[in-house]
Formats: C-alpha cells, sequence, structure tokens
C-alpha cells in the first residue's frame, strides 16, 4: 500500500464517516477505552463469510496489543457462544507498531485498531436469525496496564444481504498485511533468526529499513535491532534472539520503508528451520555457535592483530630477535628449506598454545574458578617463567657464549639446534616467553572466547598463534623481504646484549608477584635457586668430562627444584593492611550496603597490568582519594592474585572473565555502576 | 610502553563486550545477592539443598491481583512452601514507577494478601530482574536444590486478568512442582510470560 493510496483511504474513511453512519452491533465505552462490533453486512447467508470488526479506539496515549504482544501484555481475548452451525474463525490483526517500554518492547496499536473476524454459516442451518454472546478481555496500557472487559448479546439476522459500515471496513483492512507471494525460510539458531526472502533485488531498490514482527515467541529479542542486507539470493534480515523456547511458525509480518516513502507490510509464511529441536530434545546444554554475537571472522582478526602485536612486547621482542638473527645468518640455506623452518616455529607457537589452553579447559570443566591469567595464578610456574627469564637474559648477555651458531645453556640448547626441531622449539619458547605479556593483556579478550564454543576457542587461539608467528612466517617466504634484512655481523652480538635488560626486568616483574604470592623466604630462595642455576650453567660450560657435567646437572636440577618446591608450600606473607580498606567478602559488601554507606569495590591481581596502571593513575591519585574521602566511600579490595572462587563468582556475575573489574554502589541504591576497564582520575570521580 | 597497552586494550575491548546470556533451563540459575523487606540479605547461593521459587509481582497490576485476589497464587505458594519450598517474591520496580514499595509497604502488604512467601527481595534497581531476563509480573522460576532452573514462564496457561479465567486453568508451576515431587521429568518447561511489564529504571540496557 503506498503513501497516497494509504492517504485516499483516510480521506475516504473521514468523508464516509461523515456521511454515513456507521451501524454497530453494539458499541461500549470502558474506563480507557472505546469498543465496538461492526458486521460488513446487514445480514448472514451461507454464501460467504460474513466479515465482523471488532474496533478497539484506546484513550489518547494508551496502547492496545496484537497477537504477539512482544515482552509483555496481552493479546485480546474473544470467547463466542454461537448456536450450532454457526463458527467465527481466527481474527485478522492489523500490521502492528514497536513500542519500547523502558527496556523492553512492545508491539500494538497506538491509535484505533480492527480484529476481522469471519462468521460463517453451515448449509444446514435453518434458523433466520443467529444470537451471539460474546464475552471479550482486552488490555490497554499506558505504562501502566488497564485490562478492559466486556460481555454482550446480540443477534445477526439471516438471509439477503446489502453491504454496510464501508468505512469501518476500508479503515481495517487499510491495516492489515498484504498477503506477500515471496517464498521465504526462517532459520532459527541459538542466538539468532535470520529471515530469508527470497526476491529481486530490483524490487528492493531504494529499501530504507526492514523489520519483522514474528507471530511465535522464541523468534527474536523484540527489544534488539534488527539488521539486513540485500544480496543475490534477496533480503536477509538478522534477527537476535536468545532462549531454549521453541517457535511454533515462523510465520510474521515484514515491514519493509523504501526511500520515497513508500511503506509496506506483507504477511510472510516462512519455511521455519529450527537448529533448538536438536537440542531442545534431551536435557544436554545447547551448543551452537554461540559466538554469533561478535561474528567468529572478526574475533579471529582480532586474534590475529593481538598475537601480531605481542611480538613488540619487551619479554618477547628479545627471543625472536635470536629467531631473526638466525634467519639472517642462514642465507645460505635454500628457500625451501626457510620456509620448512618458518612452519615448524608456527606449528611450535601453536602447540603451545593449544596446551595451554586445553588444560584451562579442563581445569573449568573439573570446577575450578579460574580465567586466563591463571597460569600466574600459580607461584610454581610463575617462578619458573623467572628463572626462564633471567637465563635467557644470560645468554642473550652473552653468558653462555652465545656464538650464533653453537650455543650452549639450556634454553639454548633447545633452540639453537640447526633444522627444523630447532626452530619448532624456538616457537614453544616464544610462547612460553610471552606468557607474562599475554596474560594480563589479552585476559578479557581470552576469557571471552573461552565462553564460547571448543570450536571458537581453537580458532581464536590459533588465529593468536598465527598472529604471533606471522612476521616470521612471512619472512620465510619473501625472498624480498628476507633480502631487505641487514648483513650479518658483530653488531647482532651487541643488540642482543642490549635485549637482555628487557628480559631482566620482566624477571623482576615476576619475581615481584611471585613475593606477594609465596612470601620472603620463598622468594629469597628463588633467588638463591637462580642463581645456583646460573652457576651451574656456568660450570657446564667450563668442564668437559661427564664427571663436571653431571655435577653441574646436579646444581641446575637442585637449585630449580628446591626453589620451586619451597614455592608451592608456601603461603602469601601477610600483607601490611590499609585499615580503610576491607578485604572482599561477600558478606562485608552486603553488610555496608545493608548499613547505607556508599561503597566503591576494585577487584584486582599484582599480575594485571592494567589494574596497577588503573591503581597509580587513578585510585590513588589524590584527587580520587579525596573524593572518596570527602563522600565518606567505603573501599573494598578483591585481590585476585591467587585463585579464589568468590571473586571468580563476582566477576562472572558482571561478564568478566578477569580482572580488572571496578564497582561504585552509591548509597541506599542496590544498583551497581560498573566503571570502565580503563580509568583516569576525571572517570572515577564523575561516577562517584 | 602505556600508550602500546591501551592501544591492546582497546582493541580488545571491542572483542570483549560482555554479554550475559538469558538463564537457560536446566543450567544454573544466576546467582544473587538481595536485599530482603525484612532488611535481611538472601543469597541465592545460601539457598542450595531447597527448591527456590522467584515470583516477579507487583501488587498494582491488573495481572498480580488476579492472582492474588483470587487466592489462586496463595494456595500454589501454600503448596510449595508447606513441602519445604522457599518462595522468594522479587519487587523489581524502579523507584518512582508503579508497583515500587518500601520494605515496610512490601510487608504490609504481603501481610494484607495472606501471602505464603518465604521472603520479599526489594529489587529496585532491576538487576536480579535483568539476570533472569523477568519481563512480567507475574513472572516464575523454579530452581532445585542443586541451583538448576527447572521452569521458567508463566504461571499458568491463561493470559487473561479475569479471575474466571482461572477456571480450568492449568497452572505451569505447580504442574512442574507435582512432576519433580514425583521423581519426573518437568514436562513444561519454558513458557512464554503474560501480564503487565516489569516497570525497570529506564537508565540501562535490558542486556
Amino acid at each position: 500500500m503506498t503513501f497516497f493510496s494509504r492517504l485516499a483511504v483516510s480521506l475516504f474513511v473521514f468523508f464516509a464517516g461523515a456521511s454515513a453512519h456507521a451501524q454497530e452491533l453494539f458499541e461500549y465505552k470502558d474506563s480507557h477505552s472505546n469498543v465496538a462490533l461492526y458486521a460488513e453486512k446487514t445480514a448472514a447467508n451461507n454464501e460467504e463469510p460474513l466479515w465482523l470488526a471488532f474496533r478497539i479506539e484506546p484513550k489518547e496515549g494508551w496502547h492496545s496489543y496484537w497477537k504477539n504482544y512482544g515482552d509483555s501484555g496481552a493479546a485480546p481475548i474473544l470467547e463466542w457462544t454461537l448456536p450450532e452451525g454457526v463458527a467465527i474463525g481466527e481474527p485478522l490483526y492489523g500490521t502492528p507498531h514497536r513500542m519500547p517500554v523502558g527496556p523492553l518492547m512492545n508491539y500494538g496499536y497506538e491509535g484505533a485498531s480492527s480484529l476481522l473476524l469471519p462468521l460463517t454459516i453451515a448449509e444446514n442451518y435453518t434458523g433466520n436469525i443467529i444470537d451471539v454472546q460474546l464475552s471479550a478481555e482486552w488490555l490497554v496500557c499506558e505504562i501502566e496496564c488497564v485490562p478492559q472487559v466486556g460481555e454482550w448479546s446480540f443477534s445477526i439476522p439471516v438471509g439477503q444481504a446489502e453491504n454496510i459500515n464501508a468505512s469501518i471496513f476500508a479503515e481495517a483492512r487499510s491495516m492489515l498485511p498484504e498477503l506477500s507471494y515471496w517464498d521465504a525460510t526462517l532459520s532459527v539458531s541459538q542466538n539468532a533468526s535470520e529471515l530469508l526472502v527470497f526476491v529481486d533485488e530490483s524490487e528492493l531498490e531504494g529499501l530504507k529499513s526492514a523489520y519483522f514482527y514474528p507471530e511465535s515467541e522464541g523468534v527474536a529479542l523484540y527489544a534488539d535491532t534488527q539488521t539486513w542486507e540485500v544480496s543475490g539470493d534477496g533480503l536477509r534480515l538478522r534477527i537476535p534472539r536468545e532462549g531454549e523456547l521453541e517457535p511454533t511458525t515462523g510465520n510474521g509480518i515484514l515491514e519493509l520503508e523504501f526511500d520515497d516513502g513508500r511503506k509496506t507490510a506483507l504477511e510472510l509464511e516462512p519455511t521455519l528451520n529450527s537448529a533448538l529441536s536438536i537440542a531442545g530434545t534431551n536435557n544436554t546444554p545447547i551448543q551452537i555457535d554461540q559466538s554469533y554475537d561478535l561474528p567468529i571472522w572478526q574475533a579471529a582478526m582480532f586474534a590475529f592483530f593481538g598475537g601480531m602485536i605481542l611480538n613488540l612486547m619487551p619479554c618477547v621482542f628479545p627471543v625472536l630477535s635470536l629467531k631473526a638473527f638466525a634467519l639472517i645468518s642462514a642465507n645460505h640455506k635454500t628457500t625451501d628449506g626457510r620456509r620448512k623452518e618458518g612452519w615448524a616455529y608456527t606449528f611450535g607457537i601453536w602447540i603451545s598454545f593449544m596446551i595451554i589452553v586445553a588444560v584451562l579447559m579442563i581445569l573449568r570443566a573439573g570446577g575450578a574458578a579460574i580465567g586466563w591469567g591463571f597460569q600466574l595464578q600459580d607461584p610454581v610456574f610463575v617462578g619458573l617463567l623467572a628463572i626462564l627469564m633471567v637465563i635467557v637474559a644470560l645468554s642473550l648477555g652473552g653468558m653462555f657464549n652465545i656464538g650464533l651458531g653453537g650455543a650452549e645453556g639450556a634454553g639454548q640448547t633447545l633452540t639453537e639446534k640447526d633444522g627444523l626441531k630447532g626452530a619448532f622449539f624456538k616457537g614453544v619458547l616464544a610462547t612460553l616467553v610471552a606468557t607474562p605479556c599475554t596474560a594480563p593483556l589479552m585476559a578479557p579478550a581470552i576469557g571471552f572466547a573461552l565462553t564460547q564454543s571448543i570450536l571458537t576457542v581453537a580458532l581464536v587461539f590459533s588465529m593468536l598463534a598465527f598472529g604471533l608467528a606471522a612476521p616470521f612466517l612471512a619472512l620465510s617466504y619473501s625472498e624480498t623481504l628476507a633480502r631487505m634484512m641487514p648483513r650479518p655481523g658483530a653488531w647482532m652480538e651487541k643488540v642482543k646484549q642490549g635485549l637482555a635488560f628487557p628480559m631482566l626486568l620482566t624477571a623482576v616483574w615476576l619475581i615481584y608477584i611471585f613475593d606477594v604470592q609465596a612470601g620472603g623466604i620463598a622468594t629469597m630462595i628463588l633467588l638463591m635457586g637462580i642463581i645456583g642455576i646460573a652457576f651451574g650453567l656456568w660450570l657446564w660450560q667450563q668442564t668437559s668430562g661427564t664427571v663436571g657435567r653431571a655435577i653441574s646437572l646436579i646444581f641446575i636440577a637442585g637449585a630449580a627444584g628446591y626453589a620451586l618446591y619451597q614455592a608451592s608450600i608456601s603461603s602469601p606473607a601477610p600483607t601490611a593492611v590499609d585499615e580503610s580498606v576491607y578485604a572482599y567478602a561477600p558478606e562485608t559488601v552486603a553488610e555496608l550496603r545493608a548499613e547505607g554507606e556508599p561503597v566503591f569495590v576494585y577487584f584486582t591481581a599484582e599480575w594485571c597490568i592494567t589494574c596497577k596502571v588503573n591503581e597509580q593513575v587513578a585510585l590513588n591519585s589524590s584527587e580520587v582519594k579525596d573524593a572518596f574521602k570527602n563522600k565518606g566511600i567505603k573501599i573494598v579490595k578483591g585481590d585476585w592474585t591467587n585463585r579464589n572462587a568468590e571473586i571468580a563468582e563476582v566477576l562472572a556475575k558482571y561478564g568478566r572473565a578477569g580482572v580488572p573489574l571496578y564497582l561504585f554502589f552509591p548509597a541506599g541504591a542496590s544498583e551497581a555502576k560498573v566503571l570502565p576497564e580503563i580509568l583516569t582520575p576525571s572517570i572515577v570521580v564523575e561516577a562517584l | 610502553m602505556r600508550g602500546v597497552i591501551l592501544t591492546c586494550l582497546f582493541i580488545l575491548a571491542s572483542v570483549t563486550s560482555p554479554t550475559t546470556a538469558q538463564p537457560v533451563v536446566g543450567e544454573k540459575a544466576p546467582a544473587f545477592i538481595g536485599l530482603t523487606s525484612s532488611g535481611d540479605t538472601i543469597n541465592l547461593e545460601d539457598l542450595k539443598g531447597s527448591y527456590v521459587v522467584l515470583e516477579w509481582t507487583n501488587h498494582e497490576c491488573p495481572y498480580v491481583k488476579k492472582h492474588y485476589n483470587s487466592g489462586n497464587m496463595q494456595k500454589t505458594q501454600e503448596a510449595l512452601t508447606s513441602q519445604g519450598a522457599h518462595w522468594i517474591s522479587v519487587i523489581s520496580s524502579a523507584p518512582g514507577k508503579q508497583g515500587h514499595v518500601s520494605a515496610s509497604e512490601a510487608t504490609e502488604i504481603a501481610t494484607k494478601r495472606g501471602s505464603y512467601a518465604t521472603s520479599i527481595v526489594l529489587d529496585p534497581s532491576g538487576e536480579i530482574g535483568r539476570a533472569y531476563r523477568a519481563k512480567t509480573t507475574p513472572q516464575m522460576v523454579l530452581i532445585d536444590p542443586e541451583g538448576d532452573i527447572l521452569y521458567q514462564g508463566a504461571i499458568d496457561n491463561k493470559p487473561s486478568a479475569r479471575i474466571s479465567s482461572l477456571e480450568g486453568a492449568s497452572n505451569y508451576l505447580l504442574t512442574a512442582w507435582n512432576e519433580v515431587r514425583n521423581g519426573e521429568q518437568v514436562s513444561v518447561r519454558e513458557t512464554k510470560p503474560y501480564g503487565c511489564t516489569i516497570k525497570y529504571s529506564d537508565t540501562q540496557g535490558y542486556k
């Protein structure tokens, strides 16, 4: 129906209404609406159905509902009592409007609307009058809702009929959707329904908006935005949905709006394909591509770039430089050999990532409340990393006499071996040393990925691995790039020595975390262990006999073993308690809130760089501290440096898989304001 | 360095947009800690071991009135609470909106209506309502002693505000309860709730 024909109808209705008086079967005023029932003819007969219109006109500003009322409301209920041989069919509804109510969405009518009902009489109906009783209930709402009810008795003559009430029926029919001859399918999966309408592109020229009103529950999240595109197949509409409820039908109304003002509503009867029924028949949780919210290719792309960025991290870069130097000095190798090495390196990174993820998934499946960064919650692992960092730093610094070919030393024996195996282990080493950087930096993204299906997780981490490997993979493939590399020479030694320092800094940071987790004594033993290992490695270099090497091995293994054993049995030193800060416990927060205090809760971990930066820049700034003090805000700190199920639960409640999380509960209100993950003093002060 | 970190975080932030999924029947009910009308806090976690019913209510909603004025809601409450279920009436109306009440008003209304609810939770922020995707009053959730959802949706199959509609109505909650007590599977696990829109504060999104 075009705009003009609609206008024409309205004008017609206006004049017709003014000239011919409508003849209603009944008219009724309730508290918040008027209703009336009209017949299209003066009498009923068995030649064709007699159409009835039940017209609802809510008070100004109030609305009534479509058969699917959306998130809340109720469709009109009409209960007929009819003599035998008379039937009234399902009502036809006009095209509804969208009516947002707070965060919810309703489907209905702001103005007058009619339900069209066909009354049919059987061949053998002998009466000359039809006695009808109608009991109706229709809901009208503004924001509050008032159900309206009425009961009426009336009779309709049987026999020769004349048309009446033309304007009423013209108005009602103008609101009906047009029957569509377009084929369509509605595919319902866990997080979205996809409506595909097979239509020639030319018919959709100038399309400005498209919206689908589904008849059945389970097709759409009514308040979410539907997105559409026109492609070769026709019109594709993506409708967000959620939940387990199985749609009973795919039918609905498609509303199209064009640039030139044309607006049409089409009644569609799409073939319904539901992926839910397979999952819904038994009690197993549904595992259909849950990442639909973020297109999977997009998540994969982000992961890929994240991996590339990791190459620049202070702890990873030095290790990569080794790989780079190996490449530079390997110009004698064939192109083919270099490519193979590039892939071996990539494979090493990939395998390491997969192992870490598998461990995480297994632990989580076992119910452990952990998120990404879990590796750093274990002092043994942190100690191991610290040792690794120092060893790599020492070898970079030249203590282990690294010529570009013949390196000795623990990490180096693995990584400097010629050939594929060497390249593979270099990949493993790169992943290992990258861990302290990936954990804090990638925690949110990875945490998100981990809530997805196993397939998605594998894909995201694979892309992360490829991102990390990408620069060298590219280098091993491109002759041009390889030629652009500087010539090997003595400068490489100097650069490597310089790169030892960022490694040492990383080690210092790890030792700091270790200290928080395992306490001062364990830290001292770790430091001694590191020196012991360094001594053992040095000894290895000085000796060549079996006995000497055995002694140095004992040194290395003993020092490492003792340091890590001590780490595993130590508990954190009691930290100096800041009197003004409460330690997190759900009861503490509940109590403070119940006392009517404003409460600021923050969740942090020593290994979380973002958290530490936020605390330095924002939370510990005098501006914020003053604001806390002046407003009498109680501060609660949740420390997630070590594993803690209660904190993991809160994080999960707010949709986070890791720290940081900042919550502010204003006095009295139980509503928490969630602050962003990156804070500035002004963000915090404004939120208070 | 900080620049690099921030850049990464901004890139990643777009990946992470935290979405909490709708509660699924057969899976864990969203955890919550609520403030009750008697001034206590109630933690769903602490109720493990007993069946829990959540009932979203708004004493001014005509659909809620139907169930209370007819005694249907009280009858349902009694049937479950007398067998050890913990019944929590949740009021998610935002301050200034229909159905919003103070703690003492909530207690008074419950007393007047003869409610058998074990506790009444005041949720003016709508936090609990949103976590459960509650849309209407009345709306019901049945949770088993392990904390998993057994049923969620409407109280019965008659989306009407008239007391006469109760005759012949099938009470989904009671049906589910009887099935559970008889060691059977719940036959209707999820339905579309009907009734008045929950009067949430407009400031926050629904999800």
